[in-house]
């Protein structure tokens, strides 16, 4: 498993550092989080899927890939629906269907 | 008008949570509003939603479904702007602005914010707690009434504020009434009046800020104005004086009356609950599930000051949400909803036990701090405060009681205290 903080997204809130100081950590100048390891161990997979869904502005992604697989897998999208930005999509199963109405 | 009436509908939640009944106990209502009305239009056309799942999307949704106010809104949204400087103000911080200048500006700032810095806080953090109790401590032990809230709970965040901004003690406590006046005069449905009084205290907060950059411009220091004096001087397209004295402003009025009330609430929590008061005696993470706990009880900003507005209409609950619509959120009734915390009066800070911060052990978010693009700046600072702060004054004064009931301050918006007075008991058994 791999974790990337999309920077642009980052709200700088550092929730995640909290959560996970070994794995995140903030750039000193801008408070945005940056990833400290280059792939997550095993006994860390739960905890970073589950800082990646209390990101408050979902800059978090979570690759799942098979450790020691080709760089391939950095391109194809999280398979757990993670929250993206700004969508209601969401962390919370029990979400209330409604959002994606429109109009 | 009976209150079986207001139990069958509501027509206005802001003038509800308004009420003297509100002011003492707003939980009833706000399950009511939650399972009744959740997604409530009010008589101003201000739509306000309760149930937790509503309130963390939306919040998240930031940027897709919802935007804040554009500049040139602000009169559509806040009538009264044109000619309130504390509306002026409001509308500049940083809670009221959209990506990218909120990028630019919220990064601008974090710096003095990262969990980091925070932690180096600490040790001064609990040098000035030590020394408030000291400084309480012949009174109680005299047997006399001690207001926890002004010489405790509101001194704390004051004089954390003072070191932060580099600014005399004296000069922040001056500041403390004029805060409240302006936060009244801000919240929806405020009186002209109010809002007049929080103009003047206005007028004088940032006269004197103005002063201050002058200061640190001329004798910069290690203190977050000096650090954001500089981020201007080296490039004035980065951050403009107005900005930097609005964003002073609006830390101010989010990190002061909040922080102590959250204090207020915790100490009313250990007085309450003597059975939950091992947390505080043991490890950190006991002390931080409790401070989580009463952060989730008694939100002290119950529902959100800025304006999320729709940018399509929006279905949630069956009620269509128009277009442009202004739509808040009832933090404090989400942190009470059982689909996202079972037993949700119970106060247990088991829920947050080895936890990550702000998300329980059922991973549901606890709301106090917000959510998404404007989650609280000081969230850390704030808990941080809380954790160096309840476990001392455990140890300290383990006989602490309420010397009368505590005073709230009368206001729809912040669950505030006026008053905590408070004694010590006489030796356990008397």
């Amino acid at each position: 498993m791999r974790v990337v903080v999309d920077q642009d997204l980052c709200g700088t809130t550092g929730q995640c550092v909290l959560t996970l100081p070994g794995t995140f950590r903030q750039r000193e100048p801008d408070g945005v989080a940056e990833v400290c390891v280059a792939t997550v161990p095993q006994a860390l997979h739960a905890a970073v899927r589950l800082a990646a869904s209390q990101c408050p502005v979902a800059a978090i992604r979570v690759i799942e890939s098979d450790a020691g697989n080709n760089e391939r897998a950095s391109t194809k999208p999280a398979p757990l629906p993670l929250a993206e930005a700004g969508r209601p999509a969401a962390e919370d199963q029990r979400n209330p269907g409604g959002p994606d109405g429109t109009v | 008008m009976d209150v079986q009436e207001t139990t069958v509908a509501c027509r206005d939640a802001f003038a509800e949570l308004a009420s003297p009944a509100c002011i003492h106990d707003p939980y009833p209502f706000m399950r009511w509003l939650r399972e009744h009305d959740p997604v409530h239009r009010a008589a101003s056309g201000l739509f306000l939603l309760s149930r937790h799942a509503d309130i963390c999307w939306a919040l998240k949704a930031t940027g897709d479904a919802f935007r804040g106010p554009a500049p040139g809104e602000l009169a559509r949204y806040f009538p009264r702007a044109a000619t309130s400087l504390s509306l002026k103000l409001l509308a500049s911080t940083l809670a009221m602005k959209e990506p990218p200048t909120h990028t630019r500006l919220r990064r601008l700032i974090s710096r003095d914010f990262t969990m980091l810095q925070i932690d180096n806080l600490r040790p001064s953090i609990a040098r000035i707690v030590a020394a408030r109790l000291d400084g309480m401590a012949p009174a109680l032990e005299r047997g006399e009434a001690v207001d926890l809230h002004q010489e405790f709970a509101l001194a704390l965040p004051m004089l954390v504020f003072a070191e932060l901004f580099g600014m005399p003690q004296d000069d922040m406590f001056g500041f403390a009434a004029g805060i409240g006046a302006i936060l009244e005069g801000l919240r929806p449905h405020a009186s002209d009046p109010q809002l007049a009084a929080a103009d003047e205290a206005s007028a004088t907060v940032q006269a004197y800020f103005g002063d201050l950059v002058e200061r640190k411009r001329t004798d910069p220091r290690h203190d977050i104005v000096s650090t954001l004096v500089g981020a201007h001087d080296h490039d004035t397209d980065t951050l403009s004086d107005a900005e930097l004295i609005s964003m002073l402003w609006g830390m101010l009025l989010g990190g002061f009356a909040t922080t102590a009330a959250t204090i207020d609430h915790a100490i009313l929590a250990m007085l309450a609950y003597p059975e939950q008061r091992h947390w505080l005696q043991g490890d950190a993470v006991g002390v931080e599930a409790f401070v989580e706990e009463v952060l989730r009880c008694d939100a002290p900003a119950m529902f959100s000051s800025i304006p999320r507005i729709a940018q399509r209409d929006i279905e949630l609950g069956g009620v269509v949400i128009p277009k442009n619509a202004d739509v808040r959120v009832l933090i404090a009734a989400g942190n009470r909803d059982p689909d996202a915390f079972a037993d949700p009066d119970r106060f247990d800070p088991a829920r947050f036990y080895g936890t990550s911060p702000g998300m329980s052990t059922e991973g549901k978010i606890m709301l106090s701090f917000g959510h998404g693009i404007h989650f609280c700046l000081g969230a850390q600072l704030a808990r941080v405060q809380l954790a160096e702060s309840l476990p001392r004054i455990q140890a300290r004064f383990p006989t602490l009681a309420l010397a009368e009931q505590p005073t709230r301050e009368p206001s729809a918006f912040l669950r505030t205290f006026r008053a905590l007075p408070v004694r010590l008991n006489a030796q356990a058994g008397g």
